[in-house]
């Protein structure tokens, strides 16, 4: 099967979990292919080319698991530490971060960050004198509240996103500076959808802080789809696209990092569908097997397990 | 079953396929099926791993098994090719793999998994052809998912223990070799020897640390299937309580627990095995640990997450297996009478535990009362705890029983007698809802829980009649409450949608009478609620379901009235569809003005509370098609003669005419007998040596004016009330005066029929002429068996309050002895003929001395008494005691004979006797007074002979 499994190495599963989206991510592994080779003294030191060497070794189907350790070590000279835990959306943006660094070809960093990048356009309104000013942004990872303005659990997915792209007042504290009123004034924040890329990353704010500095993990049951229509899910003024961008808005689902245990200790594993099988796998580090849409749907949360397996990183697909 | 036993018994296309597969291997096939347990018992997978002593270690073991297979005695001489064989398939792999052991592990393992692969296929393809074939019950997709997750889960727990098994052997491998060679402290640091056993030593540590994430990610990977499994139980179970919800209800569903109790036990032993997996890695990490022992790390974050799994298996599998209820005939749990027996059960899914150890299980009643005034708090009378029995054998699980339960009121529950009244609670009783907790202190390898489940709500009555609007507040209360704790749930009940309520009032049909309500019925009902077609977003009120008594009584009280009659009398009737039911007065019309004349149907009484009546269709010469129908029978009627029986029997008296029976076709057109024939109940053969009575039966009668309209029944039960009902005076009904008069005062005179029918036997009835008995009237005796008759003789006949007079419809009886006489008692006189029929040889003389009826319309009683004559022969008549509905019919000695019959016609007409000065019967002052027909004193209807009496 195309699917190897990594041996842990010492707390991991999180660099495991997130690797292994990477590199069960067709698309990605297709840019990760053309790199430039560096010189042999800069090799050790190259994320992406250790990267390679490692889906390599994946590949070549002689073992049921191979070991991250070289690519470890080299990550641990840019502060990925070996031996610690990690937040798997941290590490993916660091590895993300890191990779589009070292990338050398310009064109192979304009598709890696075409693959991932998300763009939206912020608006700021000001209440009082309606001066509205618009700034374009991306990001990597859409990070999705689990709860509403109100503290509220969000029931679905779908929810969380339009939660997410609803208008939000900033008053009082939050008031915004009107160049025209010379003021703060209360403004009126607002977020487009501008475009989304290939493979889009969603992440789930399960760990909060809500009374003082203690965080804790949030377990509700939140239902993901296998498939998303952004098209559905948002209105036509929380979009900035033409139809020709709506169109691709059709997603399904590729992979999901779930989270086990407490916010002081816990295991990471990711269920990703294979491209080329179209089946579901399990990866718990070196341990791999198939599972159904059933087992991934158990990450949709449990208010009765605290320490059962819940939907960290959410990765979706463009369909074609 | 081992997987080479599995693969040898798979049909010849699959076993192509392993042929094949092994033809192509380099390891014979002769040494797989020699070594066919070792070979599945090794972790080949494992020993394929680059750098691992263990490929090394099993190929060299196989070899050495070949060798002794070899040398055992257990191979005879046959075979000799087999050794040879054998021996051969040991030289080639010796010679193939003696270099890179891994690769033959490698191969193994692909063989193995191979194997699997094919037996899967063929499992799938099993079960996709076992679904279709009816033998089988169906099972559905997620039985059958969770049966094969079940297997995997076991599949891969078994490879987890491998893999631990391996990982001792390396920790004791390793442990041994850092005990003899690692010295620190000592000057060695130079020796190249040394520092190569350090080198050696540091890849054996390698190589366990590997093997111990290995085991770690292996059980992760188990927690997480096992929480699929674990949902896939939970709603596994949540449907089996919806199951359970409804079957409370009167469903029709399967409520059998023992699959999820063999799933719950299997999961459950599962974990616990695996609990004990990783209480094994903790003593192997107390032994050997290091630096960045992922043990360390990792152990106590999966116990802890198993130890929560376990917890939410254990807590979900401790299920309420019976609700409580009453040890009652109705069917109805969950109405529980203060001071009345009770049961409830509960059940522990997980048929795990500890024989040592004793469970302690504890029940107790509104554990957290809700906070409404005047809530009523109960006490468990009996014992409230008891250990938990595992029954003797494994197959009765554990189970805590409690049987001979009582509540009873707490004095002190409602705050002071003050609050008794209009202060008292919003709740009635009848919507007060309780619950009864059961706690169970599990206690098994080491995990100690208080496992909790509770029973769905019930109602506490302390009268039988609340029966009836409890059992409404539990239909109520199971169909449309998402919360089954909610204790509060009557203070804002939701309306019903009627597609729900009607589900539900089909199935109390259906567990009462095995027939459900069909599309029509629940037409009409909705009718009825709605007044017009419900849509079905329709919805009732709990109010008006159960409370709105406009027309007397609620929807709901009308609804059970009717469930009542079903149940006590005409089950059999309903089920067999006979009883149309639920049919409007406007549809029956509907239904029958395209029949011919006497087409009846069957149709409850949307009136009267629990009664049922016929409707017919009569087209007259001229004119529209009238569709009388009798008043409605409840069950006291019903009781002293069954529907059958009435139907059969029935006649309708019109002036001047011959009494009929115009029930002749059941809609929409079966004959009457055909359609009822197997009901009937058997007219008793007599024994005709000793019969000294005469046949006797009861048949009722309703009578009209020739030139009357035919009232509708809601005019008939206008009338019905401004007229007085029928008084009985006990007294003299009572046993102490045998022969005493059974009286009936009768207020619409014009009305009112008596008549006893007696028929001979052996000459009208060749068959039998049994006395008609129904059910009730225990003291009637048939002739045959009463032989001697008790003096005087006189037949009592006491008239009952089942009389309706005013409703057109009358008890009647009919006395046709030998059908020489026949006697009829108009209306008017209802409650007490008395008849003395003389012999036959007497026969004559007496009819001439008969004497009309006399009614005594100031009276408004009626008394008959027979004459004096003939008494040489009369047959005693058996006083009629107590029972009302039952009447005593002269029965003559049997020595009657065919030419008798010619005789009836001509005898019929004069042959009633008619006493109105009876001594025993009440004075007048005693009477309500009232007018007496002029039908009855002025034209005695004709007599006839019941045609059936011919048949």
């Amino acid at each position: 099967t195309g699917a190897v499994g990594l041996y842990n190495i010492g707390l991991s599963c999180c660099l495991n979990s997130v690797l292994q989206v990477f590199l069960m991510n067709i698309y990605f592994t297709r840019i990760l292919r053309r790199i430039t080779v560096p010189p042999r003294a800069a090799q050790k030191r190259n994320v992406l080319y250790q990267m390679l060497l490692l889906l390599e070794k994946m590949q070549c189907g002689k073992q049921k698991a191979v070991s991250p350790m070289d690519l470890a070590s080299c990550l641990s000279a840019y502060r990925v530490k070996l031996f610690a835990t990690h937040d798997a959306a941290q590490l993916f943006l660091t590895l993300w971060n890191l990779m589009k660094m070292q990338m050398e070809k310009p064109e192979l960093v304009k598709e890696l960050t075409d693959l991932y990048t998300i763009c939206i356009q912020e608006h700021l309104a000001c209440q009082k004198c309606s001066l509205e000013t618009k700034r374009k942004s991306s990001m990597l990872i859409l990070p999705l509240s689990m709860l509403d303005s109100n503290s509220h659990m969000l029931k679905t997915l779908e929810d969380c996103l339009q939660h997410f792209f609803r208008p939000v007042e900033l008053t009082d504290h939050n008031m915004c500076l009107c160049e025209q009123c010379g003021k703060r004034t209360p403004f009126l924040q607002s977020m487009k959808l501008v475009h989304l890329p290939h493979s889009l990353t969603i992440h789930l704010k399960r760990f909060c802080f809500e009374k003082s500095a203690y965080i804790h993990k949030l377990n509700n049951n939140l239902p993901f789809p296998q498939d998303l229509d952004f098209n559905v899910i948002l209105t036509e003024n929380q979009c900035q696209a033409d139809n020709n961008e709506k169109a691709g808005w059709q997603y399904e689902l590729f992979a999901v990092v779930a989270h086990s245990g407490s916010t002081s200790f816990g295991h990471y594993c990711a269920y990703i569908r294979s491209l080329t099988e179209l089946k579901w796998y399990c990866f718990n580090d070196s341990h791999v097997c198939q599972v159904s849409w059933d087992d991934v749907k158990t990450t949709y949360g449990h208010s009765s397990l605290h320490l059962g397996e819940t939907a960290y990183l959410l990765i979706y697909m463009k369909k074609h | 079953m081992a997987q080479w036993q599995e693969v040898q018994a798979l049909p010849n296309a699959r076993l192509k396929q392993i042929d094949q597969l092994y033809s192509m291997a380099a390891l014979p096939m002769v040494v797989r099926q020699c070594l066919a347990a070792w070979i599945e018992n090794q972790n080949w997978r494992q020993a394929a791993e680059p750098c691992s002593s263990h490929a090394l270690m099993l190929f060299h073991s196989l070899l050495a098994l070949l060798g002794e297979h070899l040398g055992s005695p257990g191979l005879g001489d046959e075979d000799f090719m087999l050794k040879h064989n054998l021996r051969k398939a040991r030289r080639d792999l010796q010679e193939k793999f003696q270099k890179c052991p891994e690769d033959f592990a490698n191969l193994v393992a692909n063989l193995l998994q191979e194997e699997q692969r094919i037996l899967r296929l063929e499992q799938a393809r099993g079960q996709g052809d076992a679904a279709p074939a009816p033998s089988t019950p169906p099972q559905s997709d997620r039985q059958q998912q969770i049966q094969r997750r079940l297997a995997e889960f076991n599949t891969a727990l078994q490879e987890a223990e491998r893999a631990f098994r391996h990982l001792e052997d390396l920790q004791d491998s390793f442990d041994f070799c850092y005990k003899v060679y690692f010295q620190p402290g000592q000057a060695r640091t130079s020796d190249p020897q040394y520092a190569q056993q350090i080198q050696s030593l540091q890849a054996k540590l390698q190589i366990l640390d590997r093997q111990r994430q290995e085991v770690l990610a292996q059980m992760q990977q188990l927690l997480g299937r096992s929480e699929t499994l674990l949902d896939f139980l939970q709603k596994e179970l949540e449907a089996w309580k919806q199951r359970q919800k409804r079957s409370c209800l009167g469903a029709p569903t399967d409520t059998c627990l023992r699959p999820l109790e063999t799933w719950f036990t299997e999961l459950g032993q599962g974990l616990f095995q695996l609990l004990q997996l990783l209480r094994a890695l903790g003593d192997l990490r107390q032994k050997v640990t290091y630096e960045r022992d992922p043990l360390k790390e990792k152990t106590p974050h999966l116990e802890q997450r198993l130890r929560e799994l376990l917890t939410y298996l254990l807590q979900s599998a401790f299920v309420v297996e019976q609700q409580p209820c009453m040890p009652n005939p109705c069917k109805r749990p969950l109405v529980l009478r203060t001071a009345s027996k009770f049961s409830a059960r509960a059940r522990l899914l997980v048929r795990l535990h500890d024989r040592n150890h004793h469970m302690e299980a504890k029940i107790h009643i509104d554990r957290d009362p809700p906070k409404i005034k005047g809530f009523r708090r109960f006490n468990i009378l009996t014992s409230s705890s008891k250990t938990l029995l595992a029954g003797d054998s494994p197959q009765d699980g554990l189970v805590c029983d409690f049987q001979y339960l009582t509540l009873k009121e707490q004095k002190d529950s409602r705050s002071g007698k003050s609050s008794k009244g209009a202060s008292e609670g919003p709740l009635v009783v009848t919507e007060e809802l309780h619950l009864i907790t059961f706690t169970l202190a599990y206690a098994y390898c080491g995990l100690e829980l208080e496992l909790e489940t509770s029973t769905l709500p019930f109602i506490i009555i302390s009268n039988n009649n609340q029966l009836s609007s409890a059992w409404a507040s539990i239909l109520w209360f199971n169909m449309f409450s998402c919360e089954p704790k909610e204790q509060s749930f009557f203070s804002a009940p939701p309306p019903a949608p009627w597609p729900q309520l009607a589900e539900v009032l089909s199935w109390q049909f259906e567990s009462v009478a095995e027939r459900g309500l069909d599309q029509n019925h629940l037409l009409m009902l909705a009718k009825k609620l709605f007044g017009s077609k419900p849509s079905p977003k329709s919805t009732v009120s709990w109010h008006k379901f159960s409370k709105d008594s406009a027309s007397g009584f609620s929807f709901w009280a009308w609804l059970d009235g009717t469930l009542g009659l079903l149940q006590e009398h005409l089950k059999q009737l309903w089920k067999d569809g006979l009883i149309l039911g639920f049919v409007s007065r406007k549809q029956t019309e509907k239904l029958l003005k395209g029949k011919r004349t006497g087409t009846f149907l069957l149709r409850f009484s949307e009136t009267v509370m629990g009664g049922i009546t016929c409707s017919w269709v009569e087209h007259p010469e001229s004119g529209p098609p009238a569709f009388p129908a009798v008043a409605p029978y409840t069950a006291a009627e019903l009781a002293s003669l069954a529907l059958p029986d009435i139907i059969r029997d029935y006649q309708v008296l019109v002036e001047e005419n011959i009494p009929e029976n115009p029930l002749q076709f059941l809609y929409p057109d079966t004959p009457r007998d055909e359609a009822f024939g197997p009901y009937y109940s058997q007219r008793q053969d007599g024994n005709l040596t000793e019969q000294k009575y005469l046949k006797q039966r009861l048949i009722r009668v309703s009578s009209r004016q020739p030139n009357e309209s035919w009232q509708t029944e809601e005019e008939l039960e206008a009338a019905t009330e401004n007229l007085e009902t029928l008084q009985l005076q006990p007294g003299e009904l009572g046993t102490q005066q045998p022969g005493g008069l059974g009286m009936v005062q009768v207020t619409s005179g014009n009305q009112g029929m008596l008549q006893v029918v007696a028929t001979s036997p052996g000459m009208l009835q060749p068959e039998g002429l049994g006395m008609l008995q129904t059910g009730d009237l225990r003291t009637l005796q048939t002739g045959s068996q009463d032989l001697e008759p008790p003096q005087p003789p006189q037949v009592g006949l006491g008239v009952s309050k089942v009389l309706q007079p005013g409703t057109g419809e009358q008890l009647v009886l009919h006395v046709v002895p030998n059908s020489q006489e026949m006697m009829q008692v108009g209306p008017g006189g209802l409650g007490t003929p008395k008849v003395l029929t003389s012999g036959l040889g007497m026969l004559q003389p007496a009819l001439g001395t008969m004497e009309p009826p006399v009614v005594s319309q100031e009276q408004g009683t009626l008394q008959l008494e027979s004459l004096p004559q003939g008494q040489e022969v009369l047959p005693s008549l058996e006083p009629h005691l107590g029972i009302l509905e039952a009447l005593e019919v002269v029965e003559l000695m049997p020595n009657m004979d065919r030419e008798q019959e010619e005789l009836c016609p001509r005898l019929a007409s004069n042959a009633a006797l008619l006493d109105a000065r009876d001594p025993f019967l009440p004075q007048p002052e005693d009477v309500a007074l009232s007018p007496v027909s002029s039908l009855f004193t002025t034209d005695f209807p004709s007599l006839h002979i019941d045609d059936s009496d011919f048949q």
